[in-house]
C-alpha cells in the first residue's frame, strides 16, 4: 500500500493560562500505522487527543484529516468524518445497558438518530452482536453498563469508538485499570483491528511493555514538546527519552 | 413495557366505562388527570429523557391554550384544527425559547427556562387589548357533539391515547435513545458523532407541541382560560406529577397525574389545607420511594420475579 498520509498536524498551539499545553507539535500518521505518544503525567498527550478530536480549540496551527483542513471543527463532525476516540477514565452511558451502549454508536454511524418512530431494538442488530462479540462482552450485553467492571467498561469504551466506524482511532490508555490477561486480550484485539481492516491507531500507554510490544513507531511528549520520534529501538536508545521519562522505569 | 401490554388495554377498557358508573364531577376530573398527564409525560421527554429540568414548560401549555382559545372564540375556527394550531403555536414558541436554552444544562437551563415562561406569562398578562389579561378569556365552548362531560371526555381520552402512543413511539426510536445517551453522558455522545445541542433543541420542540395540546384541550373543557395559565405554578404541576410517579418509566407522568388530580379533587372537597397535604405526598415519595410510584412497583416485580432470565425493561 503507498504511504498515504491521513493525519497530519502543524504547529499544534494551545495553552490553559500562562501553561503551555502543547507546543508547536507537529506529527504525521501514514494510512495503517499504530502508534503510540508516551510520556509524563502532564506531558500533554490527552490535550493533544482533545485538540485533534475538537474538544478544546486549538490557540494556532492546523490539523489536517484525510487532507481536509478541521483544525476547531466540532467534535461531531469529526466524529462524522472518521476519527473516534476511547476516553481515558471509562466515558460510557451508565443508565443503558452494554448492548445499548454499541447500539447507540452504530445508530449514529449509521445516520438512523433522527428517526422517529421505528423501535430502536429493532435496528442494528447484527452490527451490535458483531461488536460485542469482537470486544468480549457478548456475556455482558444485557446488564447496566454502570455496574461493568472496570476492565469491562474500557472494553465496552473501545467497543463505542469502534461503533463510528473510524478510520483512524484515537486511544487514551485502552488499557487502565485491566487485569494483565485483559490488557493483553485487549491489545490482541487493537492489533488485529490494525492489521485485518487497516484501522489507523493511535495510542497513549503507561505500560512500556505495552508500548514496545504494539506500537511501531513512538513519539516522547515532555512539557507540550516533542523530544523524541522513531522506531521502539530508536527512542529506547534516545538519551534524552531516557532523561525524562524511560529512565523512571528503572 | 411491551410486555404490559394486556395491562394498558385492560386500562383502556376501564378507562371506557368509566364515565358510565361516575358522576359528572368525576368525569370532570377524569378529564384533568388525561389533559394534565399529557402535559407531564411531554415535561418528561425533557427532564427523565434528555436529562433537564424545565422550570418553563406552562409557556407551551398556555401558548397552546390560547391560541385554540383565541381561534374559537374570535374566529369561530373547528376544534380539531384548532388543536393543531396549538400544537404548532406551541412549537414554534419552543423553537425560539429553546434555541437560547439548550446552550446551558443543569440549574442554568431550569433557570432560564423558568424565566422565559415568566415572559410569556407576562406577555399574555400585559397585552390586554390582544388576550384580555388578567380578564381571560370566557366562553371558549366546544362544538355541539362534545358538549356533554362524557362526550368531551371520550374526545379527550381518543387524543391523549393518540399523544401518547406517539410520544412512546419517539422514546423507543433511535432519537429516543439518543437522548437517554445525552441525558447519560453528553460529552461521549458528541464524540460519537452527534450533534447535541441540535437534538436537544428537537426533543424541546416535539415536548413543547405536546404541552400546547395538553393547553389546547384545556379551554374547552374549563370554558374559560386565564393568564395563570402560563405561570410558574403551572410549570410546577408536572414537575410534582413526574416526581410522584416516577420519571424513570414512559407512564410515570401518567401515573403520577392520576395519583396528584384525584388527590386534589379529592382533599379540596373538605379542606382548605391542599398545598399542605400535597406538600406531605411529596416529601413522603422523596423519602421513601425515590424512584416515585411507577419505581417503586417495577423493583417490587423484579423482586416477584427474580428467576426472570431479562432485567427489567430498560430504564429510561
Amino acid at each position: 500500500m503507498a504511504e498515504e498520509v491521513i493525519l497530519k498536524v502543524e504547529k499544534l498551539n494551545k495553552a490553559f493560562g500562562g501553561l503551555k499545553a502543547t507546543n508547536n507539535i507537529s506529527y504525521k500518521m501514514t494510512t495503517g500505522e499504530i502508534s503510540a505518544i508516551i510520556g509524563p503525567n502532564g506531558a500533554g498527550k490527552s490535550t493533544f487527543f482533545n485538540l485533534l478530536t475538537g474538544y478544546h480549540s486549538v490557540d494556532s496551527g492546523n490539523i489536517f484529516f484525510k487532507g481536509i483542513n478541521i483544525t476547531n471543527w466540532p467534535p461531531y463532525r469529526i466524529t462524522r468524518l472518521g476519527i473516534a476516540r476511547a476516553f481515558q477514565v471509562s466515558n460510557i452511558y451508565p443508565r443503558l445497558t452494554t448492548y445499548e451502549n454499541v447500539r447507540q454508536a452504530i445508530l449514529s454511524q449509521q445516520k438512523k438518530t433522527l428517526d422517529f418512530f421505528t423501535p430502536a431494538h429493532r435496528l442494528a442488530k447484527k452490527e451490535t452482536q458483531e461488536l460485542l462479540e469482537i470486544t468480549g462482552l457478548s456475556q455482558q450485553s444485557d446488564i447496566t453498563a454502570g455496574n461493568l467492571s472496570q476492565g469491562d467498561k474500557k472494553r465496552l469504551e473501545l467497543a463505542i469508538a469502534l461503533g463510528s466506524k473510524p478510520d483512524l482511532v484515537f486511544l487514551d490508555e485502552p488499557t487502565a485499570g485491566m487485569s494483565g490477561e485483559e490488557t493483553h486480550e485487549t491489545m490482541e484485539l487493537v492489533k488485529r483491528l490494525n492489521e485485518e481492516i487497516g484501522l489507523t491507531i493511535l495510542f497513549t500507554e503507561h505500560d512500556m511493555s505495552v508500548v514496545f510490544g504494539y506500537a511501531r513507531r513512538l513519539t516522547v511528549l515532555h512539557q507540550g514538546t516533542v523530544i523524541a520520534e522513531g522506531t521502539p529501538e530508536e527512542v529506547r536508545t534516545n538519551e534524552e527519552a531516557q532523561r525524562v521519562y524511560l529512565g523512571e522505569e528503572t | 413495557m411491551r410486555r404490559y401490554g394486556w395491562f394498558l388495554g385492560l386500562i383502556f377498557i376501564l378507562a371506557l366505562i368509566l364515565p358510565q358508573v361516575l358522576g359528572e364531577f368525576w368525569v370532570h376530573v377524569a378529564v384533568e388527570i388525561l389533559i394534565l398527564g399529557i402535559f407531564a409525560v411531554s415535561f418528561n421527554m425533557i427532564f427523565g429523557y434528555m436529562g433537564q429540568l424545565s422550570f418553563g414548560h406552562a409557556a407551551y401549555y398556555g401558548v397552546g391554550a390560547y391560541i385554540t382559545g383565541m381561534l374559537m372564540v374570535k374566529a369561530s375556527v373547528p376544534l380539531p384544527i384548532c388543536l393543531a394550531l396549538s400544537m404548532i403555536g406551541a412549537g414554534i414558541c419552543a423553537l425560539i425559547i429553546g434555541y437560547f436554552c439548550v446552550r446551558l444544562t443543569g440549574i442554568y437551563f431550569a433557570i432560564l427556562t423558568m424565566a422565559f415562561g415568566q415572559l410569556i406569562y407576562y406577555i399574555i398578562f400585559k397585552w390586554y387589548s390582544f388576550t384580555r389579561g388578567d380578564d381571560g378569556l370566557q366562553g371558549i365552548i366546544a362544538p355541539p357533539l362534545l358538549f356533554s362531560a362524557n362526550a368531551y371526555y371520550y374526545f379527550t381520552l381518543l387524543i391523549a391515547a393518540a399523544a401518547l402512543i406517539v410520544m412512546w413511539f419517539i422514546s423507543e426510536s433511535p432519537f429516543g435513545y439518543t437522548m437517554r445517551a445525552i441525558r447519560d453522558n453528553a460529552d461521549r455522545t458528541r464524540f460519537i458523532g452527534i450533534n447535541v445541542r441540535k437534538y436537544m433543541l428537537i426533543n424541546f420542540v416535539v415536548a413543547g407541541m405536546f404541552a400546547g395540546l395538553a393547553g389546547a384541550l384545556w379551554g374547552p373543557f374549563n370554558r374559560s382560560i386565564a393568564p395563570d395559565l402560563c405561570n410558574w405554578h403551572q410549570s410546577g404541576t408536572p414537575v410534582f406529577m413526574t416526581v410522584i410517579g416516577g420519571p424513570f418509566g414512559f407512564l410515570g407522568p401518567m401515573i403520577g397525574s392520576v395519583i396528584y388530580t384525584f388527590l386534589m379533587a379529592f382533599v379540596t372537597g373538605f379542606t382548605e389545607y391542599w398545598p399542605l397535604t400535597i406538600g406531605l405526598v411529596i416529601i413522603f415519595v422523596v423519602l421513601f420511594l425515590p424512584g416515585g410510584v411507577l419505581g417503586f412497583f417495577e423493583s417490587r416485580m423484579k423482586g416477584f420475579r427474580s428467576n426472570a432470565s431479562k432485567p427489567e425493561e430498560t430504564i429510561p
